[in-house]
């Protein structure tokens, strides 16, 4: 009798600790949708957002692939993951590295006639010159990434790999996740989770919008389980036992793939903020409350509970790509100093040039995004756009200006690479003011923060 | 809740002063101060080891009403600077700002011997420090006494008429802000030039979290200055390090005194601006204020310590006010 209840006290505990365990997971969660008459089990849907996150990483592969007369070959490439929804296309990154095996090779395993022009933000982008969309921007950038050798051009400092990769990052999955899907699509007559998202679906509207946000984040659905470090080095393709959440030997590109701001929220979080668990909570925290009104109408503080999530999720997902741009700005105020060094001695500039023009791309990229979110941000844009330019600082003076009607970069200006340091100062400043900044990664003024710190505050009113 | 915030302000602003190695009145130096009193009584003043801890711990020194007034002051600026330091510029602040000018100045960072070994860097950094906030103590001193509407207020440390440790922290409040300012000018140019030039090898020697040359002052006896024990240094010696004695000269109101031994740890600056004084042997001074016009109206009443420098200060503004106008 005694060892049946040891038995049963045993398996009780270990059903609370798996409960517990799978309660931290996104998904799977039960359909509600009423009348569904379908075999599926899971409600969990986003397969078309993981789709685009592998069309933006391939994409960015493929800008790197132009050697100065393949043009049109490279174009027609970057077209077919960018604004092309034909079938066939294999995944080009990620891909299997080693013993970090992908369970998927074609885009159409995951979902099919998916492209990214058609989600791309059509606001605005004043940070990049000739008044376009972001559409038209990466229409621009693609032309020019094609036309390039390996994506850079040397003479405007442009690295269009790291340029289209970051704002296409912003455009599109930012920019659809919280402008669209944690906006509109949590209004009350919008997507209602009384309904079906579409005839036949197993999910309702509401749980589908919601998925759809997490699927543009690009969290592993075991994230909660992960440190920063382990949830980075996914994506890097480094670790497949703690990526393999099934533990079936390769890595479901879904459900076990770090991808896009998720990368950059982890990337910040091996500096001590914690974007990735907080903004992977407020989506699970989130899922599980559509999941709990099985299928009826979110009431009036159910809905509320969830825009409060959303609230969580938008501040937090900004900040990620505040830090990054925070992070690059830092890189390329390092790689002014490494190249002063190299010009002063007259060594060899053009491997540290490389570098910096990608920072460069890197920090323009997320500083772009951020204009990509959909709302007003007012002097801190204006700010922001002001001190990094249109173009890195280059090597002989001045920065590109503008384009011709042609379609030309113009560079001109008085701006030298040192008065393009002062400014990344100032924009690391501006940025951890207006976003209230933790991470600070490479923060140019670190060694003043310390030696401010090891004084001390001159605090007391000793007397001599 | 109340309790346990008062208890917590407690420790982080008052008690602090006696458990941070930052602070004069950290108690290892108080000790320190003690030992070395307790040996110069002992060894070169030939008293007994007990007459000499009765020469320490005096009545008439630690109960007296100007000590009484010190520990009040003590306390109740503990209150008003954790209220206003937070508000004032600090040292980050002007260090971000030079660093930004710094960067404006020369088109860029100048580095500068970035490849010096760090421990040279961090030797140069730290001594250069020291120097330098030594000066500014100097200058900042001599100006508190030399323009009247800053000795309205300094006068208030002067009017101690007894000198035991605490009374380095007998300050107006308005010298302390000015105190305040004056670190963080000297702590955010140092940092920012330093860091301009030097790069990421910059960094402060400390000794148990306390800047090396802050410490080696405050163990070697920096709270005798403010203390009735007048050790004297070899003459030699007190034309580099001003020793207690002299700065005891400082608080005589015998007139020789006035305006001599401004400097805190080095005595170099009077030596070099002609405000030096040696000490005497077995000098016996009266401390305080002595013209007329610089008493206050209730000696160590702290109203009229707090209140009669600001009404003074105000006069003199006015005062000045109306030359201009008839002018």
């Amino acid at each position: 009798m005694k060892r049946q209840q040891l038995i049963l006290a045993i398996t009780a505990l270990s059903l609370t600790f798996g409960a517990s365990a799978a309660e931290n997971v996104y998904g799977p969660f039960p359909i509600t949708v009423k009348g569904y008459s379908g075999d599926k089990t899971d409600s969990t849907s986003y397969t078309g957002q993981v789709a685009r996150q592998v069309l933006h990483t391939s994409l960015k592969k493929l800008a790197a692939k132009g050697d100065g007369s393949n043009a049109d070959a490279v174009r027609a490439d970057m077209m077919a993951y960018y604004s092309g929804k034909d079938a066939g296309r294999a995944i080009v990154d990620p891909k299997t590295k080693d013993s970090f095996i992908v369970e998927q090779t074609d885009v159409d395993q995951l979902s099919k006639g998916k492209d990214l022009r058609g989600k791309t933000y059509k606001g605005i982008i004043s940070g990049w010159p000739g008044n376009m969309t972001g559409q038209e921007v990466i229409d621009f950038m693609i032309e020019k990434a094609a036309a390039s050798k390996s994506g850079f051009d040397p003479l405007t400092g442009f690295n269009y790999p790291q340029l289209i990769s970051k704002f296409a990052m912003g455009a599109v999955f930012y920019n659809q996740a919280v402008d669209n899907y944690l906006d509109e699509g949590l209004t009350a007559d919008n997507k209602p989770n009384n309904a079906a998202y579409k005839e036949g679906a197993h999910y309702t509207g509401k749980e589908h919008v919601w998925d759809e946000a997490f699927g543009y984040f690009g969290a592993p659905v075991h994230a909660m389980s992960l440190d920063a470090k382990q949830a980075y080095n996914i994506a890097k393709k480094k670790d497949l036992s703690v990526a393999d959440y099934n533990k079936d030997g390769k890595i479901d590109l879904v459900k076990e793939m770090t991808f896009g701001h998720a990368y950059y929220a982890a990337d910040a979080d091996k500096s001590g903020t914690d974007y990735l668990h907080t903004i992977t909570k407020a989506f699970i925290d989130g899922r599980k409350l559509i999941s709990s009104a099985n299928g009826e109408l979110l009431s009036d503080a159910q809905r509320n509970e969830l825009m409060a999530h959303a609230s969580t999720i938008k501040v937090n997902w900004e900040k990620v790509i505040a830090e990054a741009t925070f992070k690059y700005a830092g890189s390329v105020y390092k790689d002014i100093q490494k190249l002063n060094v190299i010009v002063e001695s007259g060594g060899d500039a053009n491997e540290a040039f490389n570098d910096y023009a990608k920072h460069w791309g890197e920090m323009k990229g997320f500083a772009m995004a951020l204009e990509a979110g959909g709302k007003n941000l007012g002097e801190t844009d204006a700010k922001l756009n002001r001190l990094i330019g249109f173009g890195p600082a280059l090597l002989g003076g001045g920065q590109v200006t503008s384009i011709d009607s042609d379609g030309n970069y113009v560079v001109g200006g008085d701006m030298d690479m040192g008065n393009y340091s002062v400014h990344m100062i100032k924009l690391q400043k501006l940025l951890a003011d207006a976003y209230d900044l933790k991470a600070l990664k490479n923060d140019a003024t670190a060694e003043l923060a310390g030696l401010v710190e090891s004084l001390g505050e001159s605090a007391s009113a000793e007397n001599d | 809740m109340i309790w346990e915030m008062t208890v917590q302000w407690f420790v982080d602003q008052w008690a602090v002063n006696f458990l941070d190695p930052d602070k004069r009145l950290f108690w290892g130096y108080l000790l320190s101060a003690l030992v070395i009193a307790l040996v110069w009584l002992v060894v070169i003043q030939r008293q007994h080891p007990r007459a000499g801890l009765k020469a320490l711990f005096s009545k008439s020194v630690w109960c007296s009403k100007s000590a009484r007034a010190d520990y009040l002051i003590f306390t109740l600026n503990s209150i008003l600077m954790s209220a206003v330091v937070p508000r004032l510029l600090g040292s980050a602040a002007v260090a971000y700002l030079l660093f930004e000018l710094l960067h404006d100045a020369f088109g860029g960072r100048a580095m500068i011997a970035h490849e010096m070994p760090s421990w040279v860097i961090a030797a140069s950094f730290t001594f250069t420090f020291f120097l330098l906030d030594d000066l500014m103590r100097y200058v900042v001193h001599r100006m508190m006494h030399h323009i009247p509407f800053l000795w309205a207020f300094h006068k208030v440390h002067h009017s101690a008429t007894s000198l035991n440790p605490l009374t380095v922290l007998r300050t107006h409040p308005v010298e302390g802000v000015i105190f305040v300012l004056r670190g963080a000018i000297v702590q955010g140019f140092c940092i920012a030039t330093f860091v301009f030039f030097f790069g990421s090898g910059v960094s402060l020697l400390m000794i148990m979290g306390a800047n090396v040359f802050k410490f080696s002052f405050n163990a070697l006896g920096s709270n005798l200055r403010h203390s009735e024990i007048p050790i004297q240094y070899w003459p030699w010696l007190e034309k580099l390090f001003l020793s207690p004695a002299q700065h005891q000269i400082h608080h005589s109101i015998d007139p020789r005194h006035y305006d001599k031994n401004f400097g805190v740890t080095l005595a170099v600056w009077d030596v070099l601006f002609w405000s030096h004084c040696h000490s005497e042997s077995n000098q016996k001074l009266k401390y305080g204020v002595y013209s007329q016009t610089s008493q206050f109206q209730n000696k160590h009443s702290i109203v009229s310590l707090y209140i009669d420098p600001l009404r003074e200060a105000f006069s003199i503004l006015l005062r000045r006010k109306t030359r201009q106008t008839s002018i």
